[in-house]
């Protein structure tokens, strides 16, 4: 799994000195494009004080007590109430949990007790019976559970808060357009802020599939996560720029930062703009040879942005981000659910789900199994599938369901051995031949692909294509496995090179099999953003190109200002090249020399 | 009063969601119900106690039942245990 799939690993390059004059610079992991300057709104910058006061007539303070969880379970259902109807059911489902926690048998009597016995008022014993709690929870070595404290401490501080008497307004909310700052957005918090005065977010924790994260993105805001320590940096009112192109934030820039930000952002919204006048015009080169563009999404929301920018289909849907934010495995309801609501809100055109393909490091955390030495390299992806046939029949299940209600794709991930795609098309006949004995209605011929990213994979190519209907080249981790670098590792980053001639004879060698086997061959990496790289893809023949929602204009925009002739004849060129600084400069003379045409078809 | 040893069999083990399916259905008799994992032990009753338990997949759990609906109570979450907490 790339670090991007991943969402914890971003880069973090050194910059995160005090700039010039005081300029507090921050590398985060980019969640959501966009870029915002605007003002610091601090989340929860007030602390409750729970009185450590006394009593006197403790049966009374009980009542109060039990009033104080009633008006706070009134709360809650009306937040669940409200979420179900902004973002669905699946979103909402996370409040049941927390009614559960507020309702503890545990932490209610804990707290009765005390207050009967100390004469203790009742915030104070609600915050003794549950910090009791919270620590036998902290001194848990289970991952996924230690992330659950975050739904407790929510229930807590909604639940103090009301038996200190403080209305909801003591959590300050912002009354005008600002930049969300905090240590980390629990859903709850995200349900409550009102989203016409919220610019932007920034967070100190989480990666990109955190809540925060997807919230952002689903929102159309533009986000920045994984900042550190932004929110003790930060103070209400500074002025701050979220960058969520690049993962940069910048509290108090200089009045030449901020110029040149502001720049930026003219520039991205014109350019946004500009990009979003081509959502009507086929993906076609001048010389009419066109492309399919496609979408990579992590989850159902974003199908508006997708269709929005102008995606023939979704190139890549990624199922991880159900696995790894949801609370347990999700089940095979839960995953036909969204996969039929893609499948619909896509309207029949192509959607590519790709089955699970998470690590033996993510998954651990529910399952308990042991850390590994060498995750890229380890239990993943298919492999896991095929060793936990329970969970990837589930899936399989899942999506074959939901293949009555559009036009569905099965992709399978991290294939490097023939015998994978044969155990992989048995399970997938297996499940249909149940499904067609349960008078289950779906989608009969479905086709099945791979993804084409270890480098085992590209040499047998031929032999694999015979047994898929298509690939889809995962450019990020082939580069990750084919030059043996992570591109996380700061000293050796400038070693993962997308134009390196092992990587472009890989994709040659990947198109020519599809080619000789007559099956359809697309990229799904980020390697199709980069304009360079993407000539040469043009040039490839690649049938199609998958990409974030709003990368897909950009590369449009590509494809009608070059002919395909002159891409093709770039390729050969570049063949002969010995290395990545030899190809990049030969396609930086061919873009100089080109300048002049990319205006023809663009402005309409 | 009763004893009951199951072994954790749904997916993920005794998370949240099924903690909280195993409270619901216990809050519905009056008997004591108390969940041992090794030697830890929580109110069967408490969602947060149950999951603090941090029972995982495989693990065998005890669970004692003493009250006067004892019988019912166990034979209850007996099926609970036996549907994998309605996981699937």
């Amino acid at each position: 799994m790339s670090p991007e799939r991943l969402g914890n690993i971003g880069s973090r390059p050194g910059d995160e000195a005090p700039g010039p004059s005081g300029e507090i610079r921050r590398q985060g992991v980019s969640a959501a494009p966009g870029i915002v300057v605007g003002t610091v709104f601090l989340k929860d910058s007030v602390r409750l004080v729970v009185p450590n006061t006394g009593i006197e007539n403790a049966e009374r303070e009980v009542e109060n007590f039990k009033r104080g969880i009633e008006d706070t379970r009134v709360e809650i259902d009306n937040i669940r109430a409200d979420m179900t109807e902004r973002m669905g059911e699946d979103h909402a489902r996370i409040f049941d949990a927390h009614l559960m926690i507020l309702a503890d048998v545990t932490i209610i009597d804990g707290t009765t007790e005390v207050i009967r016995r100390d004469k203790l008022n009742a915030a104070a014993a609600y915050e003794m019976a549950i910090d009791h709690i919270l620590h036998s929870f902290g001194e848990i070595e289970d991952e996924y559970l230690k992330d659950r404290y975050a739904d407790i401490m929510d229930v807590k501080r909604r639940a103090i808060r009301n038996l200190l008497g403080e209305s909801d307004a003591v959590i300050s909310r912002p009354t005008e357009p600002v930049v969300i700052v905090a240590h980390d957005l629990s859903p709850s918090d995200t349900a409550q802020l009102n989203r016409s005065n919220t610019l932007a977010y920034a967070t100190d924790g989480g990666g990109r599939t955190s809540h925060t994260a997807i919230m952002a993105r689903s929102q159309g805001v533009p986000a920045v996560v994984g900042l550190d320590d932004l929110f003790d940096q930060a103070h209400n009112g500074d002025t701050i720029i979220v960058d969520g192109n690049t993962g940069t934030v910048i509290v108090k820039p200089t009045p030449a930062t901020l110029e040149d930000y502001e720049l930026e952002q003219k520039r991205f919204h014109e350019l946004e703009e500009q990009l979003l006048t081509l959502t009507g015009y086929p993906a076609i080169t001048l010389d009419d040879k066109r492309f399919v563009l496609a979408a990579n999404l992590d989850m159902p929301e974003e199908v508006e942005s997708a269709l929005e920018h102008g995606a023939q289909g979704v190139g890549l849907f990624r199922t991880e981000y159900y696995f790894i934010s949801n609370e347990s495995l999700p089940s095979e309801e839960d995953q036909y659910h969204v996969y039929k609501s893609v499948a619909e809100k896509m309207g029949g055109r192509p959607v590519t789900i790709r089955t699970l393909d998470i690590g033996g490091d993510k998954i651990a955390q529910y399952l308990h199994s042991s850390a590994e030495l060498n995750p890229f390299m380890g239990w993943r992806g298919i492999r896991f599938c095929l060793t936990r046939k329970d969970i990837f029949r589930t899936q399989l299940r899942a999506i074959y369901r939901a293949s009555a209600f559009g036009k569905l794709r099965i992709m399978f991930p991290m294939i490097s051995q023939f015998e994978e795609v044969i155990q992989a098309k048995q399970i997938c006949a297996e499940v249909m031949e149940q499904l067609r004995g349960e008078q289950v209605e779906f989608d009969q011929t479905v086709e099945l692909g791979i993804m084409i990213e270890t480098p085992s994979a590209v040499a047998i190519a031929d032999h694999l294509g015979k047994e898929v209907d298509f690939f889809s080249i995962g450019t990020n981790d082939l580069i990750q496995y084919t030059m043996a670098v992570d591109r996380g590792n700061a000293k050796i980053a400038h070693l993962y090179q997308n134009l390196h001639p092992a990587i472009i004879r890989a994709i040659k060698q990947t198109v020519d099999a599809a080619r000789k086997r007559e099956i359809h061959v697309s990229v799904c990496g980020e390697m199709c953003g980069d304009p360079r790289a993407l000539l040469l893809l043009i040039g490839l023949q690649l049938d199609e190109f998958s990409a974030g929602p709003n990368v897909i204009p950009e590369i449009k925009r590509m494809i009608r200002s070059v002919t395909f002739d002159e891409c093709r004849s770039l390729v050969k060129r570049v063949m002969r090249y010995r290395t990545a600084g030899e190809i990049e400069k030969a396609i930086d003379k061919f873009m100089a020399a080109k300048e002049p045409v990319n205006g023809r078809r663009v402005t309409k | 009063m009763l004893e009951l040893n199951k072994q954790i069999s749904n997916k993920i083990g005794l998370h949240l969601r099924a903690a909280g399916e195993f409270v619901k259905l216990a809050a519905k008799y009056q008997c004591e119900i108390t969940v041992y994992n090794g030697d830890r032990y929580a109110n069967g009753k408490s969602i947060l106690g149950l999951a603090s338990l941090a029972a995982a997949r495989g693990a065998i759990v005890r669970v004692i039942f003493d009250g006067p609906d004892e019988e019912d109570a166990l034979a209850a979450l007996e099926t609970l245990f036996d549907n994998k907490f309605y996981e699937e």
